[in-house]
């Protein structure tokens, strides 16, 4: 469980504090997901690095799994906008980099991931090596060789044709069927967050507060995208970012 | 043996194989950049050699007069001649402008580092070093012969300076400009701070920083003749150049030539490691 209760984040010198987030609320259940909406430059990314542990908040209580939130978890991971991928290392040390980074070697199921995102034959290559596509491919198989029980998504798929896009929404959708950790994605495109996210927040302008928290209890549907449902959704989206 | 160092030995093996791969075409198309631009050298130097010496008077009493400037195959004739004296002061010049190399590279790249991302030691820190950098080294040489005495200390002490500069203002712009995403990328996997030096910081600046030192070997062979001119004393190409220069000068060039040998050699051998250590650097790109 997530667990988001009146957070203020604010950024910037002691005398020159500028306030980003003003008492945001909102709860992910256990397997559940969230896509978190607004205009650019609101917020979003502050509230997603937040719940990372990358970022103090200034009040208000930030919990996973009923533990407040002091620092990077292992059980959380972070996917970024360009897959946040090492150019140095391969695929296969990207890949396993958090396994590496607490001392463990990587284990089979880190090359079964690999293999389960068509990736196998590209473990010696680098990501200039890779399309756009291979390289977020890569950037979930980092954030799922710890088998988190939450995954944070800062616009993941920003940049890729529509039809990698697409693909790869699918592929998140799998995946959080298959594993059950608990999806916040942070997204600009309204498409993507009715696809993804059961709850749908909506955020203002600087500072971020909660405009409207849109349900969307037809996501993860198969052949969600042509339903009338998702249809009604975006429009929901569309006119409470509007409004 | 710990998995570790084996992984390490696995990495470097793997580049020397790719540094190999990489041979059969690329050095053969720079060893014939490297002929056709030797024979040009040649060709201008003998040019200029000509025009130079036709100001000199005519032979007085059968005795030719020392040439002003000495022809490149003169030169090279007596680099062959006195290959044994050159090859001793050939090592003595090149350990010096190695170690020099090697003592700035790692106590400046530390340092250039940590200036680059410790935002309170930079704070602190550089306004000395960018106080002290446009000093020109050259004019602390006498001040280093009265702390150092006139040995090797002082051309390595004076040449390690020089590099020093240059290698910590370069790393300490390339550790500023690296993309944060790295950073988040590692600190939110639970990155230590050294982790995020080990991982990140280290490896994305290694390209600028051997950029920089290869760069630096010209203003490094500069400074180790300075100073091996201005003590010539023991073994060293400077002194052997400073010594023949005036009534034997075709032996001084091809101390000249040992020089630009050493430099380019220097030269290369950075460039193998780049593509081994940086071997990311060099794989085929593909277009986006």
């Amino acid at each position: 469980m997530i667990d988001v209760d009146g957070v203020t984040i604010e950024y910037g010198a002691r005398d020159r504090r500028v306030r980003a987030v003003d008492g945001v609320t909102f709860r992910v259940g256990d397997g559940d997901s969230l896509a978190l909406i607004g205009p650019s430059g609101c917020g979003k990314t502050t509230i997603l690095f937040a719940l990372a542990g990358l970022l103090p908040v200034a009040g208000g209580r930030l919990a996973i799994g009923g533990a407040e939130v002091r620092g990077p978890q292992r059980s959380v991971a972070l996917i970024l906008q360009n897959a946040g991928l090492l150019p140095w290392k391969t695929v296969w040390q990207n890949a396993n980099l958090s396994l590496l980074l607490h001392g463990d070697y990587p284990k089979r199921t880190a090359r079964d991931v690999l293999d389960e995102l068509g990736l196998g034959t590209a473990a010696r290559r680098y990501p200039a090596e890779l399309s756009e596509g291979m390289k977020r491919r890569v950037g979930i198989a980092r954030a799922l060789s710890t088998s988190p029980a939450v995954m944070l998504m800062d616009e993941p798929l920003a940049s890729l044709d529509t039809l990698t896009r697409e693909k790869i929404q699918d592929l998140f959708l799998h995946l959080w069927r298959e594993h059950r950790f608990s999806l916040v994605l942070v997204t600009h495109d309204i498409e993507e967050a009715a696809f993804l996210g059961r709850n749908v927040l909506v955020l203002t302008e600087r500072p971020a507060q909660v405009k409207e928290i849109v349900p969307n209890p037809g996501m993860g549907e198969r052949g969600y995208r042509e339903t009338a449902a998702f249809r009604t959704v975006l429009g929901r989206l569309r006119e409470a970012l509007e409004r | 043996m710990n998995r570790r160092v084996r992984s390490a030995t696995d990495r470097w093996i793997r580049g020397l194989r790719a540094a190999r791969r990489m041979e059969p075409r690329s050095i053969g198309r720079q060893i014939v950049t490297y002929a056709i631009s030797l024979a040009v050298l040649l060709l201008a130097w003998e040019i200029a050699s000509l025009v130079v010496n036709r100001s000199l008077p005519p032979p007085t009493g059968g005795i030719q007069h020392a040439k002003i400037l000495p022809g490149p195959f003169e030169a090279l004739s007596q680099l062959v001649k006195n290959a044994a004296e050159l090859q001793r002061h050939f090592l003595s010049s090149a350990w010096r402008l190695l170690l020099a190399m090697l003592i700035a590279l790692f106590t400046a790249v530390p340092i250039g580092l940590a200036l680059g991302r410790e935002r309170g030691l930079d704070r602190y820190l550089s306004p000395i070093v960018y106080i002290t950098y446009p000093i020109p080294q050259v004019a602390l040489i006498l001040f280093f012969f009265v702390v150092f005495g006139t040995g090797s200390a002082t051309k390595v002490a004076m040449v390690a300076l020089v590099l020093f500069f240059q290698i910590l203002v370069s790393a300490r712009g390339a550790a500023k400009n690296i993309d944060e995403e790295h950073i988040t990328s590692v600190l939110s996997a639970g990155a230590s701070r050294w982790q995020v030096y080990r991982h990140v910081i280290l490896p994305a600046t290694l390209p600028d920083v051997l950029t920089s030192l290869r760069v630096s070997i010209g203003l490094g062979m500069a400074f180790l003749y300075i100073a091996e001119t201005s003590a010539a004393f023991g073994k060293g190409l400077g002194g052997f150049i400073k010594d023949r220069m005036l009534f034997q000068r075709e032996q001084a060039f091809a101390g000249i030539i040992a020089m630009a040998i050493l430099g380019l050699g220097l030269y290369v051998a950075v460039d193998i490691v780049e593509r081994i250590v940086c071997r990311w650097k060099h794989v085929r790109r593909r277009p986006s």
